[in-house]
C-alpha cells in the first residue's frame, strides 16, 4: 500500500461508473445517489474549466427571474436529488427522511452523466450501458420527438456542449 | 416507486454496507472513501443526538493537545482520509491528489463503524464480515484485529 498520484477527473469517473452499476444492478440506491452526487461535484468544475456549461449553469439559466447564484442552486438541486441529505445531518434534523429513492438515484446519475457526457462523450461502456437503460425504460422516441419541440432555449444546452471531434 | 419514509440510520448503514462490499471484494477504493465517509457524516450527528460519544469525541479525549476541539477534530480526520476532496474541486490547481486510497478507505470505514457499533452491535451481518476480514488480512502488530480495549502497538519481532 502507497501513495499514488491521481487525477480528480479519474476519481470522479470510477464514483459514477461504481453508481452506474450499482444502479442497474438494482443494487442499494443511497450509495448510488452519494456517488452520483460526489462524481457531479467534481465533473461540474471540470465542465466549467473547459469552458463548457455544466449543468447546474443551465438550469440556472433556466429559473424564473433573476438567475439564482450557484452556490444556492447546486444546494437546491443536492438537496432535491436526495445528495445531501444522503451525507449530512444537523442537529435538529428527524431521524426519519421522506424520500423517492429510486427517482432520486435516477435522477442523481443523469445530471452527473450529463457533464460527464459533456467532457469524455459517450465512448464509456458504462455511459453507453445507463443512456441505453435510460432510452428503453425512459420512452427515449418520445423524449426526443418533446425535446425537439422545446423553445431553442432548451435546446441550447445540448448545443453548446456538443464535443469537436 | 413513490416516496417513502425512511430512518437515517438506515440510509447510513446501507451505505456503508456497500462500502464495505466493494472493499471487501477489490472494487474503487474511492467509492469505498466517499461512501464511508457520507455514511459517517449521518452516524457521527445519531450517535451524538443520542448522547453517546462519538469517534472524533473519543480522538479529542485521548488527543495530546488539550485545546482540541470536536469539531477541528472531525475537520482534520476528514481531511486526512480526503472525504471531502473525493465529492468537491477548486477552481484553482491541478486537479491532481496524492493518495495511499487503500489505506484512506480502510480507515474510513474504520472510522464509520466505530460510530455504527455505537448505535448498533457488533452482530450485523456486514460488520462481521468486515470484522473477519480486518481478522484475515491485518497485521495484528499493527492493528487491533481483535478489537481489544486497551490494546496498543507492538513492534514487529524480527
Amino acid at each position: 500500500m502507497t501513495a499514488q498520484k491521481y487525477h480528480k477527473s479519474d476519481i470522479a469517473t470510477a464514483q459514477l461508473q461504481t453508481a452506474i452499476v450499482l444502479f442497474l444492478g438494482g443494487r442499494d440506491r443511497s450509495s448510488v445517489i452519494t456517488l452520483a452526487g460526489a462524481a457531479s461535484g467534481i465533473l461540474e468544475q471540470l465542465v466549467r474549466n473547459e469552458g463548457k456549461i455544466p449543468f447546474v449553469d443551465y438550469a440556472r439559466s433556466l429559473a424564473p427571474g433573476p438567475t439564482p447564484p450557484r452556490g444556492t442552486a447546486n444546494r437546491v438541486i443536492n438537496d432535491v436529488l436526495g445528495i445531501n441529505p444522503h451525507k449530512h445531518m444537523k442537529a435538529d434534523c428527524a431521524d426519519a427522511l421522506e424520500i423517492d429513492l429510486e427517482k432520486c438515484a435516477e435522477d442523481a446519475i443523469t445530471k452527473a452523466v450529463g457533464d460527464h457526457v459533456t467532457l469524455h462523450g459517450r465512448e464509456h461502456d458504462f455511459i453507453k450501458a445507463f443512456l441505453q437503460w435510460a432510452w428503453i425504460n425512459r420512452n427515449g422516441p418520445q423524449v426526443m420527438e418533446e425535446y425537439n419541440k422545446s423553445p431553442e432555449k432548451i435546446k441550447r444546452y445540448g448545443r453548446a456542449n456538443i464535443r469537436k471531434t | 416507486m413513490a416516496a417513502q419514509i425512511y430512518e437515517r440510520l438506515d440510509l447510513a448503514a446501507n451505505q456503508l454496507e456497500t462500502a464495505i462490499g466493494l472493499f471487501i471484494g477489490g472494487h474503487d477504493r474511492f467509492s469505498v472513501i466517499t461512501l464511508a465517509g457520507a455514511a459517517d457524516g449521518i452516524l457521527t450527528q445519531i450517535v451524538s443526538n443520542r448522547g453517546e460519544e462519538t469517534f472524533a469525541e473519543i480522538l479529542v479525549r485521548e488527543d495530546d493537545d488539550k485545546t482540541m476541539s470536536r469539531s477541528r477534530m472531525g475537520t482534520h480526520v476528514n481531511t486526512i482520509l480526503l472525504i471531502n476532496e473525493l465529492k468537491h474541486m477548486d477552481k484553482h490547481g491541478d486537479g491532481c491528489i496524492t493518495v495511499d486510497a487503500e489505506e484512506c478507505a480502510l480507515a474510513t470505514i474504520l472510522k464509520a463503524l466505530a460510530n455504527f457499533v455505537t448505535l448498533r452491535d457488533n452482530e450485523v451481518d456486514f460488520v462481521k464480515a468486515f470484522l473477519l476480514w480486518v481478522r484475515l488480512n491485518l497485521d495484528p502488530h499493527r492493528y487491533n484485529v481483535n478489537c481489544e480495549p486497551n490494546w496498543k502497538p507492538t513492534p514487529r519481532k524480527e
